[in-house]
């Protein structure tokens, strides 16, 4: 029986079809979750609104623009230094929010005049910066700003800042989800095709779907760059405003987050017939298969295989050092959207993890699919999951650790699971070679903590033998190793150093010259 | 040796798990890569030239390449087959993946007409 | 006059101080025991106030959405209260009390939240629950009123209005403590327990300081109970220590039911604890105790290391909810320093009528700034553009950019501090708290002198 019925969802039952154990022999006509449908009233669901999908996932980590909500301030508070989309413009989109301060009296008499003040002022409170984003609220959605034409005036008045706005209030979809959807027909219908680039390269492409969560861009772009391939714009982590205007010149969108952008990738193939390639960055064999996939794309890929095999080399040890001692630990995959399947299946062939679930907060049934057929049978995968359910599940499924959320991790944590942040990391970035060995140590860390090993005992009941004053993770992660394995001389742990985005901001690259 | 649809079982298996092309969002997107990829696999695997001089053509070459190298690696059986033989696999491939994506697909939004 | 109260000159907001009132609401509902609030809006209003209570704690706090979305916008979202109360009875068997807590949204549209709620009393209460007991609570808190702050004092008077009930006089006093940190009321309720008063403290959050066991699952949760908050009628004095986050409570009790009140101080620092137990005393007739005096006395001789050797004249900004911005200025002088600039994040028109603030104007002798609806741009324009320089910030997490960015020590204080380990578990008020946050504040100055290598030498020989 495929479909799960979780115990504390039986008063629910609309949310039996949204929780599926993948069986053996099956594929994915045999069952798949519901999903993207409107929530449950008072579930306690994980879910978030529409405007954080467009405002902070995606509009926000353009790097030099201000952000600003045309609303009451909680919304900008709310969405404020949360996530960490840094940038190589000193993170000013991290440190620097913008709201509009809608009160009462704007609900009844209209807001678009304090809203036009608004974007006056924070021009000039910042005259270095001349591009904008306005985001529709919840409140201002309801009383009906017309924000386009205010923007439109300042644009006029000012000729030489640009202003893009975005109507994607809270309400406007089940989740984040709809404000992905909103933004990118946004960016796409109003921007793309203003500007028209500098072209430095034979071989263009635009990266999309990826937020440089503490870095995993840079990481990407030092790939590229290697390549000498220009990426033209990074849809939106570390990206720039106008170069996302002229994502239109590319020869190729190299795809990441489908989730959140894959929107945005299909109106450019059917607009400017830009072909979409999904790729995966997590991971030594899929972002191996990825680079090699760009590369061969421009006829360049003996550029990719040098990288991947001077990577490769470099921190293979590595990896496999995590690997013998990750072997079979038991993870809860439970992110936003598009990890349970960016996840799913390397964390298990490469570090060895036993995937026991995934699920997805924001996600459609698109991503279950990607998520189910790449995870191994016997997962239990669930759609729109909440609190009671995820607690259920774990006490079920006995995890040695979960991938989530910063909240939803106090919640393991709790009942003694210890959790990795899913959306932001703990020591990231978590793609390229490099990265992908920072996550597996801190997976290591996690697991074969101490502390964590203490949280079992209860020192009521057992007997505390007096076997000393501190454990080792290694104590602990090695006992069953074989003498091999431990001894090896071609595994190691980390050697990498702590900040590994801040040299590659210095780098230089070799010039590649263009065929003439 | 192991019969057709074991070896379709294999190759299906390989693409669910490792590939994403098989996934857009719409039956008719779907149908289309499938159409596109798995033939220019089947072309490679039979040895024969692909055109790549269309830029939708070469983001599916790459795809097909990455296809069928690992077919090779993986499946010794496909070296044994005849080019006539791996055609007639790679179509009942086709078919079945348009069944699991699309037509036996329990993925309500394949068929949203908005794109 | 040297210090003067002005209001920001901007239109908008740039980097906020305080987030919006829903917020204050649910942070007041997680310190009851058995409650479980549903917020009446879009999911975002709840998800991103659970993030942040739980960046603030380390731990998470349960609080359910009505998921209002498209159609609800347009038509109407009642059914989303009604579904919503449903199944958060059928799912958590022991919750009682669920505040329906708006947000601008269901304002805008009208919703009618008191409406919902007599209407499931009368039908879905009546039937499907009938014999459990289950307190639904309208709680009017929309973004585009005030901010957090007043959200909070909104929610504490309509809990308290909703279950208080005349009933024998229980010798106790209420204390509303404002919004404070779990060390805080540890502190008050240390304070209360030498004094041999006993005391309805709204609200109980020791217990947001929860443990990591060995079976079970030890939430988080607050422990005031619906009989604490019954029995507030009952007492013989209220005592609301933060005037913006607690009044509206006390005022209610004394119009109702004729318990007297006194507001405030904030007990921040030596001469405003001092207060507190003068007007403590004064409530319930019992005397100061030699073990106070001690505590006192200790807290003294503390700050005596520190006032006139390393703290005096230190410029010092601070931001964050009123009375605490209020009560550390008051310290702060009281400990030689000088505070340069007080901001208050929201646009509360009783501020400008605040005798604490007169007072400040009155007194205070050099140039300071009070700005009203203020945000954290006030501060940092008046850094980087105006000339402003500052020895010592004092301020929530949001603010740490400033700090950062200018090089200019800070101790976090307030809500949300998320960037520094353990604070919500030390206090701010009473004695302890006095000698906390003083030495706080000095340890702070002194790992700043060694950074920057400026007479670190002196506290060789302290």
């Amino acid at each position: 029986m495929p479909y799960h019925e979780f115990e504390c969802s039986k008063c629910i039952p609309e949310r039996k079809k949204h929780a599926v154990t993948k069986g053996p022999g099956e594929d994915l006509t045999h069952a798949l979750p519901l999903g993207y449908l409107n929530t449950i009233p008072g579930t306690i669901s994980e879910r978030g609104c529409a405007y954080c999908g467009a405002k902070h996932v995606i509009g926000t980590p353009m790097k030099d623009v201000i952000h600003i909500s045309h609303g009451p301030t909680g919304c900008t508070y709310d969405t404020w230094q949360t996530k960490r989309y840094i940038s190589d413009n000193d993170n000013f989109q991290l440190k620097r929010t913008f709201a509009t301060d809608v009160k009462e009296k704007h609900i009844v008499f209209g807001a678009e005049k304090v809203l036009k003040q608004n974007i006056i002022e924070a021009f000039k409170a910042f005259p270095d910066i001349k591009r904008m984003t306005i985001y529709q609220t919840c409140a201002t959605a309801l009383i009906g700003d017309d924000i386009d034409a205010i923007a439109d005036e300042v644009m006029e008045e000012m000729p030489d800042v640009d202003i893009f706005v975005c109507n994607s209030p809270g309400f406007a979809g089940p989740s984040q989800s709809g404000g992905h959807h909103k933004i990118n027909i946004a960016w796409i219908n109003k921007k793309v095709g203003n500007v028209e680039p500098k072209i430095t390269s034979d071989y263009v492409i635009n990266y999309v779907g990826e937020y440089n969560i503490q870095g995993d861009q840079e990481i990407m772009l030092d790939f590229f760059r290697r390549m000498g391939i220009q990426v033209l714009s990074t849809f939106t982590g570390n990206g720039s405003y106008d170069d996302l205007r002229a994502m239109h010149r590319a020869h190729l969108n190299v795809l990441e987050c489908a989730r959140s952008a894959e929107y945005i990738c299909n109106e450019l193939r059917t607009r400017y017939g830009i072909p979409r390639l999904d790729i995966d960055g997590f991971g030594f064999e899929p972002l191996s298969a990825s680079l090699l996939k760009v590369g061969r794309f421009f006829g360049i890929e003996e550029r990719a295989q040098k990288i991947i095999d001077e990577e490769t080399a470099r921190w293979k040890p590595e990896l496999e050092w995590y690997r013998e001692r990750l072997m079979g630990k038991k993870v809860c995959l439970w992110p936003g959207g598009s990890k349970l399947w960016h996840w799913a299946h390397v964390i298990h062939d490469e570090m060895g993890l036993d995937v026991v679930s995934v699920y997805t907060k924001f996600g459609h049934q698109g991503d279950m699919e990607k998520g189910i057929a790449r995870c191994e049978v016997g997962a239990l995968a669930i759609d729109d999951p909440n609190e009671l359910e995820g607690l259920e599940a774990m006490y079920k499924l006995k995890p040695d650790i979960i991938f989530t959320g910063k909240r939803p991790g106090e919640v393991a944590k709790k009942i003694r699971v210890p959790y990795l942040n899913a959306h932001a990391y703990h020591n990231g970035p978590y793609k390229g070679y490099e990265g992908w060995v920072r996550f597996a140590r801190d997976i290591y860390n996690a697991i074969y903590s101490p502390i964590h090993q203490l949280s079992f005992l209860d020192i009521s009941k057992e007997d505390i033998t007096d076997d000393g004053g501190f454990r080792t993770q290694r104590m602990l992660s090695d006992i069953s190793l074989s003498e091999e394995v431990r001894k090896s001389n071609y595994m190691r742990e980390y050697t990498g150093k702590l900040d590994i985005i801040t040299p590659l901001r210095e780098k230089s690259y070799p010039e590649f010259n263009k065929k003439p | 040796m192991a019969d057709i649809n074991e070896k379709i079982a294999q190759l299906e298996n390989f693409i669910m798990k490792k590939c994403l092309w098989q996934f857009h969002s719409r039956a008719w997107d779907r149908k289309n890569q499938n159409e596109n990829i798995l033939r220019m696999t089947a072309e490679l695997l039979c040895g024969e030239s692909v055109n790549t001089d269309d830029p939708a053509d070469r983001c599916y070459w790459v795809d097909a390449v990455y296809l069928a190298d690992s077919y090779r690696e993986r499946f010794d059986w496909l070296a044994s087959m005849g080019k006539d033989e791996i055609r007639e696999l790679f179509m009942a491939l086709r078919e079945r993946l348009d069944y699991v994506l699309v037509d036996g697909s329990l993925n309500e939004e394949l068929t949203d007409p908005r794109y | 006059m040297n210090c003067e109260l002005k209001t920001k000159d901007r239109t908008g907001v740039i980097n906020p101080i305080f987030t919006c009132q829903p917020a204050g609401a649910q942070f007041a509902s997680i310190g009851i025991r058995e409650c479980i609030g549903i917020v009446h809006g879009g999911q975002g209003c709840v998800m991103f106030v659970r993030l942040l209570i739980s960046q603030h704690f380390k731990e998470s706090f349960e609080i359910a959405s009505s998921s209002v979305h498209e159609d609800g916008a347009v038509f109407g979202a009642l059914d989303r209260v009604e579904q919503a109360v449903d199944v958060l009875l059928m799912r958590y068997p022991d919750v009682k009390v669920i505040p329906i807590i708006t947000t601008c949204s269901t304002e805008v549209i009208g919703d009618d939240v008191d409406g919902v709620v007599i209407k499931l009393r009368e039908e879905l209460l009546d039937t499907k629950y009938a014999g459990r007991e289950v307190h639904l609570i309208p709680i009017h808190c929309p973004s585009f009123v005030g901010s957090m702050i007043s959200g909070y004092d909104t929610a504490v008077r309509d809990f308290v209005r909703y279950f208080a009930e005349k009933g024998e006089p229980n010798g106790k006093i209420n204390l509303i403590t404002g919004w404070v940190n779990p060390g805080d009321v540890t502190a008050l309720k240390h304070l209360l327990s030498e004094m041999q008063i006993e005391a309805t403290v709204l609200f109980e959050i020791e217990s947001f300081d929860s443990p990591l066991m060995p079976e079970g699952n030890h939430v988080s949760h607050g422990n005031t109970t619906i009989a604490d908050l019954k029995d507030t009628a009952n007492a013989f004095g209220t005592i609301a220590l933060n005037r913006y986050e607690g009044t509206k409570a006390a005022k209610y009790l004394e119009k109702e039911f004729g318990i007297p009140s006194i507001i405030g101080p904030t007990p921040i620092g030596i001469r405003n604890t001092d207060t507190f137990l003068k007007n403590l005393g004064r409530m319930t007739g019992k005397p100061i105790p030699e073990s106070l005096l001690f505590e006192r006395g200790r807290a003294i001789d503390a700050l005596t290391d520190l006032t006139h050797m390393f703290l005096a004249d230190k410029k010092v900004a601070i931001y964050g909810n009123p009375d605490l911005v209020i009560g550390l200025a008051e310290f702060c002088l009281d400990l030689e320093m000088k505070p340069q600039l007080l901001l208050l994040g929201d646009d509360n028109t009783a501020y400008a009528e605040d005798p604490r603030i007169r007072a400040l104007q009155e007194n205070v002798d050099y140039d300071m700034e009070i700005v009203m609806n203020a945000d954290l741009w006030d501060l940092e324009n008046r850094i980087i553009n105006e000339g402003l320089e500052l020895d010592l910030i004092l301020g929530h997490s949001k603010g740490r950019f400033v700090a950062i960015d200018h090089n200019i020590p800070m101790v976090r204080v307030g809500f949300p501090t998320y960037d520094r380990a353990g604070l919500y578990r030390y206090p701010v008020v009473g004695y302890a708290g006095a000698t906390w946050l003083a030495e706080q504040m000095a340890n702070t100055l002194f790992a700043d002198m060694e950074h920057k290598k400026s007479r670190e030498w002196i506290l060789n020989m302290w």
